[in-house]
Parts: C-alpha cells; sequence; structure tokens
C-alpha cells in the first residue's frame, strides 16, 4: 500500500519534470531539424567559396568582386581603380552594372513599382468603405503566397507576343508590344507580388492611427493636409518602409519569375548562381551566393536598426473613420480622388487579374485562337503515354501534395517552437531569432544544392553512410522554407497575449507547459492554422531548391512541371498552371475548414 | 478623544501573540531589475487569515512584492516564506496562492464555468464535492449563481472581477492574493464591490494580500495596512493607527487629508492633569511662521521617540487631521483666509491660506474670508522629532 503510493508519487512527479522539460525536447527536435536541413548543408555550400583544395583562400571572391562581368565599373573599384574615374564612368552613358548591380537596379525599380502601386491600394483600403472591402482586403495576402512559377506563365499569357495584351491592342487597331524578356515585364511581375505586402502592412498602420490624434490636430489650427502631414503621415511611413525593405530584399533574391520572363539575358545573381551549379562551378557560385546574402542581410539589418530606432506602434483606440466610395454631397476634391481611385483600379485589375486571367484563357485557347480543351488533352495524353523521361501530371500533382502536407506538419511544430522561444525573455533571445529566421534570407539554390550534396549524396558519419532520397530533401526543404512563417502568423498573437492570463493560470496550478496548451495555443490558433497554410502554400509553390534537388529524379512538382513544359509549348504549362491554381485553392479552403477562423500575416 | 483599538485591531493583536508562524513572511527581501531596486529590503509578516494590505503610489514596488509572494518573479536576495518554510525556487503553480489581477485575466475561450473550474484540474476539489459541484458552490458564493455557461467576454466589469474571484478561490488556496482588483471599475462599484470582497474573505477566513493604489480603499477593507514608498513599507498598522498616527510625514500625506505643521519646540508644560490620565501627559508649544500651536508629547506614537524629553528648540513635526479642526473653538488657535472651497455633499473641504501654508478643514457651513480655527493639543499627532 505504501510502495504502492510512494511509487505513485515517484512516477508522477517523474511525468512532471518530464513535461516540464517538454518544451526543452522540441526545441532540441527543431534544433536538429534546422541544422540537418539548412545550416549544415549550406555550410558545406558556403565554405566551397574560402575552401579550394582544402586551402583557405580569398581568391574567389576578390575574383568575382573584380569581374566587371558580376560588379560592372564597380569591380573596378574593387581592383583598386581610382574611385572619381570610375564615378564618372559610372554616370556615364556607357557604364556596366554587372550581374549584382542590374540585380540591384532591378531591385531598385521592382521595389518602386510596388510601393507605386501599393499606397493607392493602402488609402482605399484603410480609408473607404465599400462593400467587399474585409474580402479584399484579405485578398491582398493571395499573390504573396501564389506559386511564383505560375505567377510566371501568367505573365507569358499576357504579355507574350501571343498574350492577351498584344490580342486587346491589335483589337483596337493598336500596334503590337513585345514585353517578354524585357526588365519592364520583370518589375511588373515583382509588383504583382509586393504591392499587396506593401497595401497589407501600411493598411494595417494606417488603420491604427487614432482619429483622436488628427482631431486633436486640426482643433489646435492644422488643416486636413496639415494633420494628415504631421499625424497620420509619420506613422504610415515606417510600414511603407517595411514594406519596401522587404520587397527590396525578395526581388533581389528573385528567381523563377527572371528565370521564366527574362532569361539568363536579364540574369540576375540568383540566376546565374543556378546557371553556375549547373555549369558545376560551385566555388564561384558559392562566392556569389554568399555576395547576394551579404547584401541582403545587410538591408534587412539596416531596415531593422531604422524600425528598432522608430518604433512607435500605439493601437489607436478610435481608428479613423471610414468615407464611402460614392460621396453623398459631390466636391470637386471629392470627386477628383475618385476619379484616381477608379484609375487606379483599372490599373491593379489589369497588373493582379490579367495575368491569372490570361493564364485561364490561355489554357483553353488553341494555336489558331479558337476555344479548345487540347492543352488539358495533352496533359491526360503524357499521362498515359508519356515516357520515363518525361514529366507527367500526375505524379507532379500527387508529389506536390503529398511534399506540401509533410513539410506542412513538420513546419508548423516547428515555427510554433520557435514562435514560443522567441517571445520569451532572456538572454540571445535576439541571437536565437536570427538564426531562425536565416532560411528566409538565404538563397534557396544554395539549400537546394547543400541539401543535394550533402544528404541525397550522401553523409558519412563513424562509417555509415547516411543518405536521403531527394523527396525527402525536398521536403525538409520546403519545411524549412515554410516555418519563418509560422513563426511571423504564431508570435505575434503570443507576444500580445495578456502575462496575466498565463500568471492566472500558472497560479491555478498549471505548469509552464500546461498553459501552452491550455492558454496559449487557443488563443493563438487562428495565427497557426493561418502559419499552416502558409507553410503548405510556399511547400506547393516552392521552386527554387526543388528544381535543384529534383533535377533526374521523379520527385518533380507542379511548379517544376510547369517550369518543363513553358519552355517548348506555353498551352500544356498554362493548363499545368490551371491544375496547380485549382489544387492550391482547394487545398486552402481544405485548411480553413480544418482549422476553423483564418488570420493574415 | 482618545482614539479605540477596534475589534479586528484587538483580533490581530491577539493572533500575534499566539506563536504559531506568519502565513506569509517576507524577510529581508529584495528585487532588482538591472539598476533599479523595485523592492528593497522588506520585512513583512501577514498573519493567518488576515487581510493585509500594500498601498501607495505607483513605483512604490507594491505590485512587485504580490509578484514576489505569488512566485511570478525571484527575489534578488532575501527569503519569501509561508508558515515558516521558505518558498523559494518553488513555481506559482505549486504554491496553492489564488490570484486575481486587476484586468482579471479571464480565458477568453473558455466558459465562465470553464474559467472557474480550471484550477480544479490540477488540484482535487475542497470538501470533497465534485467539480461541477464546486465551481457552482464558487458562483454562489460571488452571487453569479447562473453564469456558468456564460461567455467571459459578455459580463460586466463587475461581474468579471467575481468571476475571477471564484476562480481563484475554487481550488482552495492557502492564500489569496488581489492585485489592483477593482481599480478599472467605477467608484461606485468599487465600493460595493470591495464589502463583498470582504465579506467572502471574513467567510473563508482565508489569507489575504491585497494591492491597491487607493488609500481610502486600503483603510476601508483591511486589517492591517502597509503603506509603501520607494520600494519599503513606511508604517505597517491597522488602518485606524496608519490615519490617527502615521509614522512619517509621507504617511500623514499620503493616507488621507492632513494638516502636517514643523517648527521649533519653545516650550514644554508639565502634565496639565493626573499623570494616570491615559498618557495625555505634557504639551509642547510650537513656532509654526510666528503662531504658536500646542501639541500633545506622548502617547503611544512619539514616546518611543523620546516623546519625554522632547526640550526647547527641538524641531517637532506633527498633523491634524481636518475633521479635528474646528471653527473659532479649540486650544491651540489659528487664523487664516479662506482660499478655496470644495462641496462634497456630506461636508465642504475648505482650503485656507495661513500666511503661506494651506491649512485643510472640513466643515459643514460656508466659509468666507478671514476665519479663526483651532484644535485641541491632543487630537494633533505628533509625526517626528529632530533634536536640537
Amino acid at each position: 500500500m505504501a510502495a504502492d503510493t510512494r511509487l505513485r508519487s515517484l512516477r508522477d512527479g517523474l511525468l512532471a519534470r518530464l513535461r516540464g522539460r517538454l518544451l526543452t525536447a522540441l526545441a532540441a527536435v527543431t534544433s536538429v531539424v534546422l541544422v540537418v536541413a539548412f545550416y549544415y548543408p549550406v555550410g558545406t555550400v558556403l565554405i566551397e567559396a574560402v575552401l579550394v583544395d582544402g586551402v583557405p583562400t580569398l581568391a574567389v571572391f576578390v575574383e568575382v568582386v573584380r569581374d566587371p562581368f558580376y560588379f560592372g565599373e564597380l569591380a573596378r573599384l574593387f581592383a583598386g581603380e581610382s574611385p572619381s574615374a570610375v564615378a564618372r564612368d559610372l554616370l556615364g552613358p556607357d557604364r556596366r552594372l554587372g550581374i549584382v548591380g542590374f540585380t540591384a537596379y532591378q531591385a531598385a525599380l521592382s521595389t518602386i513599382a510596388s510601393v507605386a502601386l501599393g499606397l493607392p491600394a493602402a488609402y482605399l483600403l484603410a480609408r473607404f468603405e465599400f462593400p467587399g472591402r474585409r474580402t479584399v482586403r484579405s485578398l491582398t495576402i493571395v499573390p504573396f503566397v501564389l506559386p511564383s512559377i505560375m505567377v510566371a506563365v501568367g505573365f507569358v499569357a499576357t504579355f507574350g507576343t501571343n498574350g492577351t495584351l498584344n490580342a486587346v491592342l491589335t483589337g483596337l487597331g493598336l500596334p503590337r508590344v513585345d514585353l517578354l524578356f524585357t526588365l519592364e515585364a520583370v518589375v511588373i511581375a515583382h509588383a504583382f507580388y509586393n504591392a499587396p505586402l506593401v497595401a497589407r502592412v501600411t493598411t494595417a498602420a494606417w488603420e491604427s492611427v487614432d482619429a483622436r490624434a488628427v482631431e486633436t490636430a486640426r482643433s489646435l489650427g492644422a488643416g486636413p493636409i496639415r494633420a494628415f502631414y504631421d499625424v497620420v503621415a509619420p506613422q504610415v511611413y515606417p510600414a511603407v518602409l517595411t514594406g519596401a525593405a522587404l520587397t527590396f530584399v525578395f526581388t533581389f533574391g528573385t528567381f523563377p519569375i527572371v528565370l521564366a520572363l527574362g532569361g539568363f539575358e536579364l540574369a540576375t545573381v540568383e540566376v546565374f548562381v543556378y546557371r553556375l551549379v549547373r555549369d558545376l562551378n560551385y566555388a564561384e557560385a558559392a562566392a556569389l551566393a554568399i555576395i547576394e546574402l551579404v547584401i541582403s542581410l545587410g538591408v534587412l539589418l539596416a531596415y531593422l536598426r531604422y524600425e528598432a530606432k522608430n518604433a512607435v506602434r500605439s493601437r489607436g483606440a478610435m481608428p479613423l473613420p471610414r468615407k464611402p466610395l460614392i460621396p453623398q454631397s459631390p466636391s470637386l476634391r471629392g470627386l477628383f480622388t475618385r476619379f484616381g481611385l477608379a484609375a487606379y483600379l483599372l490599373l491593379a485589375g489589369l497588373v493582379f487579374l490579367a495575368p491569372i486571367a490570361s493564364m485561364v484563357l490561355a489554357s483553353v485557347t488553341g494555336g489558331d485562337g479558337t476555344l479548345t480543351l487540347d492543352h488539358y488533352r495533352f496533359l491526360l495524353d503524357r499521362q498515359r503515354t508519356g515516357a520515363a523521361f518525361q514529366v507527367r501530371p500526375w505524379p507532379a500533382i500527387r508529389n506536390s501534395l503529398a511534399f506540401a502536407s509533410v513539410a506542412t506538419l513538420i513546419a508548423v511544430p516547428m515555427g510554433v517552437v520557435v514562435a514560443v522561444l522567441t517571445t520569451r525573455r532572456y538572454r540571445g533571445r535576439k541571437l536565437v531569432d536570427a538564426a531562425a529566421m536565416a532560411p528566409l534570407a538565404v538563397s534557396g539554390i544554395v539549400v537546394g544544392l547543400g541539401l543535394l550534396r550533402g544528404l541525397v549524396f550522401g553523409v558519412e558519419i563513424a562509417g555509415w553512410r547516411l543518405a536521403a532520397t531527394g523527396a525527402a530533401a525536398i521536403v525538409v526543404a520546403h519545411a524549412v522554407a515554410g516555418y519563418p512563417f509560422v513563426v511571423r502568423t504564431v508570435a505575434p498573437g503570443l507576444a500580445g497575449l495578456d502575462r496575466s492570463l498565463i500568471e492566472s493560470a500558472r497560479a491555478l496550478g498549471a505548469s509552464r507547459a500546461r498553459v501552452i496548451r491550455d492558454v496559449e495555443l487557443p488563443l493563438v490558433w487562428p495565427g497557426v492554422v493561418a502559419g499552416a497554410a502558409f507553410a503548405f502554400a510556399i511547400s506547393i509553390g516552392e521552386f527554387t531548391a526543388t528544381v535543384v534537388l529534383a533535377t533526374g529524379a521523379d520527385a518533380y512538382t507542379m511548379p517544376v512541371a510547369i517550369e518543363r513544359f513553358i519552355g517548348r509549348r506555353l498551352g500544356p504549362a498554362t493548363a499545368m498552371g490551371v491544375v496547380l491554381l485549382v489544387v492550391t485553392g482547394l487545398s486552402f479552403v481544405v485548411i480553413d475548414r480544418l482549422g476553423g477562423e483564418t488570420r493574415g500575416l | 478623544m482618545d482614539f479605540e483599538r477596534s475589534a479586528t485591531d484587538a483580533a490581530a493583536e491577539a493572533t500575534d501573540a499566539a506563536d504559531s508562524p506568519p502565513a506569509v513572511e517576507l524577510d529581508g527581501v529584495t528585487k532588482r531589475y538591472g539598476d533599479t531596486t523595485a523592492v528593497d529590503d522588506v520585512s513583512l509578516s501577514v498573519r493567518d487569515g488576515e487581510f493585509f494590505t500594500l498601498v501607495g503610489p505607483s513605483g512604490c514596488g507594491k505590485t512587485t512584492t504580490l509578484r514576489l509572494i505569488a512566485g511570478f518573479e525571484e527575489p534578488t536576495s532575501g527569503t519569501v516564506r509561508f508558515a515558516g518554510s521558505s518558498v523559494a525556487g518553488v513555481p506559482p503553480e505549486a504554491r496553492d496562492v489564488g490570484v486575481v489581477f486587476q484586468n482579471y485575466a479571464l480565458f477568453p475561450h473558455m466558459t465562465v464555468g470553464e474559467n472557474v473550474g480550471y484550477g480544479l484540474n490540477f488540484a482535487d476539489p475542497p470538501g470533497g464535492v465534485s467539480r461541477d459541484e464546486r465551481v457552482a458552490e464558487l458562483l454562489a458564493l460571488v452571487d453569479l449563481p447562473d453564469a456558468a455557461d456564460r461567455d467571459p467576454e459578455r459580463l460586466s466589469g463587475g461581474q468579471r472581477q467575481r468571476v475571477a474571484m471564484a476562480r481563484a478561490l475554487a481550488p482552495g488556496p492557502d492564500i489569496l492574493l488581489l492585485d489592483e482588483p477593482m481599480s478599472a471599475l467605477d467608484a461606485q462599484l468599487r465600493e460595493r464591490l470591495r464589502v463583498q470582497v470582504r465579506q467572502i474573505q471574513s467567510k473563508l477566513g482565508i489569507t489575504t494580500v491585497y494591492v491597491t493604489h487607493d488609500q481610502e480603499e486600503a483603510l476601508a477593507i483591511s486589517d492591517r495596512v502597509a503603506v509603501m514608498r520607494d520600494g519599503t513599507p513606511e508604517q505597517v498598522a491597522p488602518p485606524r493607527t496608519v490615519y490617527r498616527k502615521p509614522s512619517s510625514r509621507f504617511v500623514a500625506e499620503f493616507v488621507g487629508d492632513n494638516n502636517v505643521f514643523a517648527g521649533r519646540v519653545t516650550a514644554v508644560d508639565a502634565p496639565a492633569s493626573d499623570e494616570s490620565d491615559d498618557g495625555a501627559a505634557r504639551t509642547a508649544a510650537i513656532d509654526v511662521g510666528g503662531e504658536t500651536l500646542r501639541v500633545a508629547l506622548g502617547g503611544d506614537g512619539v514616546a518611543t521617540e523620546g516623546g519625554d524629553d522632547v526640550a526647547v528648540g527641538d524641531r517637532l513635526t506633527a498633523c491634524v487631521r481636518p475633521e479635528y479642526l474646528r471653527i473659532g473653538a479649540g486650544e491651540s488657535r489659528l487664523t487664516a483666509t479662506v482660499e478655496s472651497a470644495e462641496f462634497l455633499g456630506e461636508t465642504t473641504r475648505v482650503t485656507l491660506d495661513w500666511g503661506g501654508r494651506d491649512v485643510v478643514v472640513r466643515t459643514r457651513d460656508p466659509l468666507s474670508g478671514e476665519v479663526a480655527v483651532g484644535f485641541d493639543p491632543a487630537d494633533a499627532h505628533v509625526i517626528g522629532v529632530d533634536r536640537a
């Protein structure tokens, strides 16, 4: 009897201790996954840049930095020429930017375009009331999660020689334009992706401006424009900068869009890294990837420092009242604004809806311009009769769904654990945050290559040869690419949780781990579901690492299939794009239903 | 004239006499955050079943003290003991405390009943009743018998406060900790609820530590009060003592309205009446801005400070509550001019200008112009003496 009680208390004590260690254990597992699937592979690739034939050297770097092919006129600066001569040539008409310079240039243009396209949307969403406003606001997240290769197909279908734009222009009797493989097409495609992001963060900031602050300024004598300038703009501006900084970083590392819309003539750093990898020139690829990483991180860091200094996140208790879209009493200024908005809506419709609509249209249009289901029939035929080396649709769909499901199952717990760890207060929290967020900044090519050479080709540890299949490597690559989004959707909810809720639960007898289960997770659940949707979408649309890992294997996904089709014929690529669109859409509905209410980024 | 001890004060002292260890004891407890010291070498003991209040202005360390007791914070140095044994390193969930926060912290994703029952996941309901019975029992105790299925978001502030109280009490904690539980409520509701809180506390006999910045609330609800300032209790005493015999100028001015005078002692009189007469012994004349006021020496307050040997030339600080100042009466007199008046309903609070000093009196009738006010020297309380 007594022994029984003692045994039970012993067991209870042990269980309590185990539960107390649960978080530690989960954190350890997460770290291991990160090391195996990210840090180790990326490390093995990057080390190539500084280790030639086993000897540490900076020669590869120096070569890349001094090569005008990469750095244009700036390379001469690195090679030791006088800065004034370089500056003179840079301002001259025949300047060469080099690949790095061009990448930065197109990223800057894309950022300007995205902000220009995103700000009016933010104004519309934050300041006007109209039916469907909430829906439009939610929809701004959609472009961000659309598979980039699908967007590229949409753009080819819109702006290509036989695209919808030229069809419309011909119909109107206007001259045709050829935007494909031009910088303009790339920049517009980037704006398609990033303008909604700018709009989203700006709208959130604009909505949090307290109406009473504006009213105070007005009562103190400021006119409406002055009040906007003095009160609203300073609160909105940091958000615009957030959107711009993120846009720059995303577009600096762009890959599928440029690959599909720009070709190698407009190669950006990432595209060139891919090319070098294909040519097996790993050392130069690694050096270039490191330079890319340094520039991206530099921009992010500069921005984060700025944000830390200027963070004023007051949540307006009373948001600004929204104006009706149709003015009750027409005034000149009101009409002017509405006219501008109407023009903007037309442009936005063209940029956001035309690519998707064109893709759908192109998928049912034959070479002679008649409606046909030939492209879908082609996919079915290929499925039935395709040779082993050919890309078939069903394995692509099956792989995409399977990879995305497993990747989501890995990414969600990882993301939640990291979110919990990064919202606690302790020394070195920022370091943990940075280490956990690094996958967002590192080139997908490098991750893919590292996994390919590290895991798929096998690692020898203490005489054992460990090798993963291409499929497994793709899944972990996707999980690593997706979990930062889970962190980003879950962490704000956790950080915003009232500390006294947690303390109340603890005072009532719940252990720390139990509080996470009973109080914190249920309250941030919408964020977890949104994070899962993100992780799933990232996986479904991931192209960069997948295309590296799927080489030669039968582990190709829908985006890889589209890329393989797009080179030869647009029709099947658009049909495959529609299939991807439908599958992605359906998956979102399922995740939404499984998890209940969702919430955006 | 003489302030009698209340029944509760006497009871508190009686418990103190018994030799059982205090329910909560802080022994030289200090809490630092970086360079700031939130709680500075605090030693306090809360008796079993006592309603003990920490009161003070914001930033005085009262909430941190409560959090140290709850176990949300660990002291930088010093020891917290529950019933004689140290709780160092014991996490909050193992301390058997019930906590009610200012914002109530009801779990928004649970019903009222689930909130109240949450602590019963980790402890069997006291009294051998079922979980549901216990929840019903507690909801009845806080006068919300039919609220179990309701959504906490749809309750009023006062109702939420009572649910939070029921939730904290459900597992039958040894100690109840309340952190400004009423400060989000309007004044009338606050007064009603504090009566209810005190009734529940008395009924259960649970040791309670209450934190508030509202000195009136502290006086109304507590067995004993600790007035805190800069991380240290300035005075720990029953409400009446704190009110009538503040131990420092800070306490005198923080708790209620007060008139504090300081001046040189010009004369010390021999006792007017018999020595045995309740310590109403000698009086001292002090010179305040050229006028002479008389205050009684001795009694409990200043005697230990050496009230018996106050000498001419010492600097003496004393206070007189406005309600003891009488118009045109009193042994110790001063003449001042009416500066402003606030009509409060039952009384009017009149501020007088006395040679540049503010003097506050309470009257029923309006005052104007120049008035003579006075007080009985025995109604003045000597706060401190600086020896010459």
